[in-house]
């Protein structure tokens, strides 16, 4: 017995032993960082110079218009891009899977590449691609498309599409993966069964592939919904730091510059940051509650 | 044997030791943000100083922008000083931010010998504290009204009659017929910032904080300022550009007919060969309707700083002191080298004696000596105060000046009235 209870004590040394390098830079990185920012939210720390205010940097929160509307700005996007993404990329899915046969991996490769390009060298290049007298303006008065240049850059609603366009570029292929993965999940005899029975490609769609794909949409959504949540490059660099008049403005841009740019505010820069942490983990806690559902 | 090694590299890594504790008080390491302006500066300092000081090794830095040495001396400062070079490099208008937030970070300079009222005393205003001044001023933002003289021909008009003091109600003028005969904007806008309105403001000796530090944009020189960037949209003289690189092609490939910027854009209006012989350089138009303005004004400029806990502070201060504040003759050719070398205009008074001063420019319609020029209008420049709020001031300003583009704010009360309340959402009480 006690020689079983020694072992026993030995594997819980060498188990904590085994992953004690990575408790240790967790603590050192996470779990402190977490608990000193609660620390933070109280203060008013800029610089070097440091004070107590309480509950002063979320009074000011609840007046300061900016954040809520750089916070509207990721529930626009996220209720705009997500669609358009997830449907984009389910489509070219399909199509990859069952549409085309040849170049299948060329395709593939194509469509793929964007996500795994840098983020701040897209940015930039999707800036000069769309500046006033830039690439694209200049191909569509060129066809006779427009007739006035398209402020893509320059206009509130514009910028908004630009920053649709480019995410939607970058992320539609990452996602497709996942379409295709789920697609080659799917029985075939489903689909020889359908045939039988006399059923179209179209109805084929909807009625099997569709269904079947729900988990797939599910993780695809909570994934992308994460990252709207947490937007940064493209607005800081596609769009000059979230311009023009702070329409592409994001929650974690406008974190950014309080506490880099425009202030040196480190307390209300994390005072912010706890409170899109909160939405994002409602946002994570419905979304897993979905996701389960669909397992049972 | 084992003992013998550990021996050796122990005796190894004391004379590594000992080696770089030497070489770093030999040593004065700068940061500073662009090789072909303040960088190449920095290094002709460093060449006059090891000409007397052949042992000291000046490490010039270069980083992408300002906003990269400013982000990492944040970093640096934050981790207690950690990683910090001797020397950095800020823009006039960040600087007051740093000094606020991080007291005694810098050395002082006056108590170090300098003499400040060799500078151009707009430079010294922000690096002021109390009694105690912490940086060598670096290059003057003298501003001046850039004018394609080809463009101006073809619209029928003669270059050499608009080569004088104007006012803004000239400039609006003269944009609309260059509009109406060639199409052309006459002035590049850049919407990504609000640089042009602080630039008007400040040539009528007009502030945005009072003396306590608080916001004041009710004055008649932000309001007249306002009217002028109104008055310029309306009549489409503005061709709207966002960002740098888009400002920079929108003059250098002629979509617009010329721009407002400072003589260190100079250098960048070089890097377009074809338009030699093009160029004119009108002095800053005056702002209609408002006592004490000047046709002059100051864009950007910056400044060095020493780090007061730098381990080569006395160093770092010699070197400064002995080439950027010297009447030395070498000192003060080296502040020729750099003016004809890339367009950097220093501001200590004694150094504008040079020839590269007087000298005529071929790149310039009629080889227009346009250095005597910028040296001429930067006597004129109204100080301005920035304080630590002045990034915060721009964030929400640039926004109200674009809603006055669009047409949503009509009057510059109206703007005056948005920024104000973006100013007080952004700023920490």
């Amino acid at each position: 017995m006690s020689q079983k209870g020694n072992f026993a004590k030995y594997l819980n040394r060498m188990g904590w032993l085994f992953i004690a390098p990575a408790l240790t830079l967790f603590t050192v990185f996470m779990l402190y960082p977490i608990v000193s920012s609660l620390y933070l939210v109280t203060r008013k720390w800029k610089g070097s110079t440091d004070s107590f205010i309480g509950l002063g940097n979320f009074v000011r929160m609840a007046n300061d218009s900016v954040f809520w509307h750089a916070l509207g700005t990721n529930f626009f996007l996220m209720v705009v891009q997500i669609p358009i993404m997830v449907v984009l990329a389910m489509v070219l899915a399909v199509v990859l899977d069952q549409g085309i046969r040849r170049f299948r991996g060329a395709f593939r490769l194509m469509i793929f590449l964007p996500c795994i390009t840098s983020l701040v060298a897209y940015s930039v290049l999707f800036r000069i691609l769309l500046q006033t007298n830039g690439l694209a303006n200049n191909l569509m008065i060129g066809s006779g498309l427009i007739s006035q240049p398209i402020a893509w850059l320059n206009d509130p609603f514009w910028a908004n599409m630009t920053v649709i366009v480019a995410m939607t570029w970058r992320w539609t292929g990452y996602n497709m993966i996942f379409f295709l993965v789920g697609l080659q999940s799917i029985d075939r005899e489903i689909y020889e069964a359908a045939e039988v029975d006399g059923a179209g490609k179209l109805y084929q769609f909807f009625r099997i592939t569709l269904p079947l794909l729900v988990p797939v949409i599910l993780f695809s959504v909570v994934t992308s919904t994460s990252g709207t949540l947490q937007l940064f490059d493209e607005p800081n660099v596609l769009t000059n730091g979230g311009g023009p008049a702070n329409a592409t403005m994001t929650a974690a841009l406008y974190i950014y510059r309080q506490a880099f740019v425009i202030n040196t505010d480190f307390g209300y820069a994390t005072a912010m940051s706890y409170v899109v942490v909160v939405i994002a983990a409602i946002f994570a806690w419905v979304q897993i509650r979905l996701l389960g559902g669909e397992r049972k | 044997m084992k003992k013998i090694l550990t021996a050796l590299l122990a005796l190894a890594m004391l004379v590594g030791v000992a080696g770089l504790a030497t070489a770093q008080a030999k040593k004065v390491t700068v940061w500073c943000w662009d090789p072909n302006f303040n960088g190449y500066s920095m290094k002709e300092a460093a060449k006059v100083y090891n000409a007397a000081h052949p042992d000291v090794t000046i490490e010039v830095v270069d980083f992408p922008n300002s906003d990269g040495v400013a982000g990492k001396v944040q970093a640096g400062l934050q981790a207690g000083g950690a990683g910090l070079p001797d020397i950095a490099l800020f823009q006039d208008f960040q600087i007051e931010q740093f000094i606020t937030s991080y007291p005694g970070v810098f050395a002082d300079l006056k108590a170090a010998g300098v003499d400040y009222s060799q500078f151009a005393s707009y430079k010294v205003g922000p690096m002021t504290e109390g009694g105690k001044v912490y940086g060598i001023p670096f290059d003057t933002g003298s501003t001046g009204l850039y004018l394609r003289a080809d463009y101006l021909k073809q619209a029928g008009l003669n270059p050499d009659s608009y080569l004088k003091n104007l006012t803004w109600k000239d400039i609006v003028a003269l944009g609309k017929i260059v509009k109406a005969k060639i199409n052309k904007p006459l002035i590049a806008y850049d919407t990504s910032g609000w640089e042009f309105l602080r630039m008007i403001v400040q040539s009528a000796g007009g502030q945005f904080f009072k003396p306590d530090g608080s916001l004041d944009l009710n004055t008649p020189a932000t309001k007249a300022g306002i009217q002028v960037l109104k008055d310029l949209n309306d009549a489409g003289i503005l061709g709207m550009t966002e960002g740098w690189g888009n400002w920079v092609s929108a003059f250098n490939n002629g979509d617009s007919a010329g721009l407002v910027s400072a003589i260190w854009i100079i250098g960048t209006l070089k890097s377009q060969p074809t338009n030699a012989g093009k160029w004119i350089v009108l002095p800053t138009p005056l702002l209609n309707g408002v006592a004490g303005a000047q046709n002059a004004s100051n864009w950007g400029g910056s400044s060095w700083y020493v780090f007061d806990k730098s381990k080569n502070k006395a160093g770092a201060i010699d070197f400064l002191k002995s080439t950027w504040a010297s009447k030395d003759p070498a000192a003060l050719g080296f502040y020729n080298t750099i003016l004809k070398g890339a367009g950097a205009m220093g501001t200590y008074l004694p150094s504008r004696s040079g020839s590269n001063y007087v000298a005529k420019d071929d790149f310039f319609y009629k080889s227009q000596a346009v250095y005597a020029d910028f040296a001429k209008w930067m006597e004129k420049v109204p100080a301005l105060r920035y304080t630590a709020n002045y990034t915060v001031l721009g964030s929400a300003l640039t926004p109200a000046l674009s809603k006055l583009f669009k047409g949503e704010l009509k009057t510059p009360e109206e703007v005056i009235a948005d920024a104000q309340t973006g100013y007080k959402q952004a700023v920490s009480q």
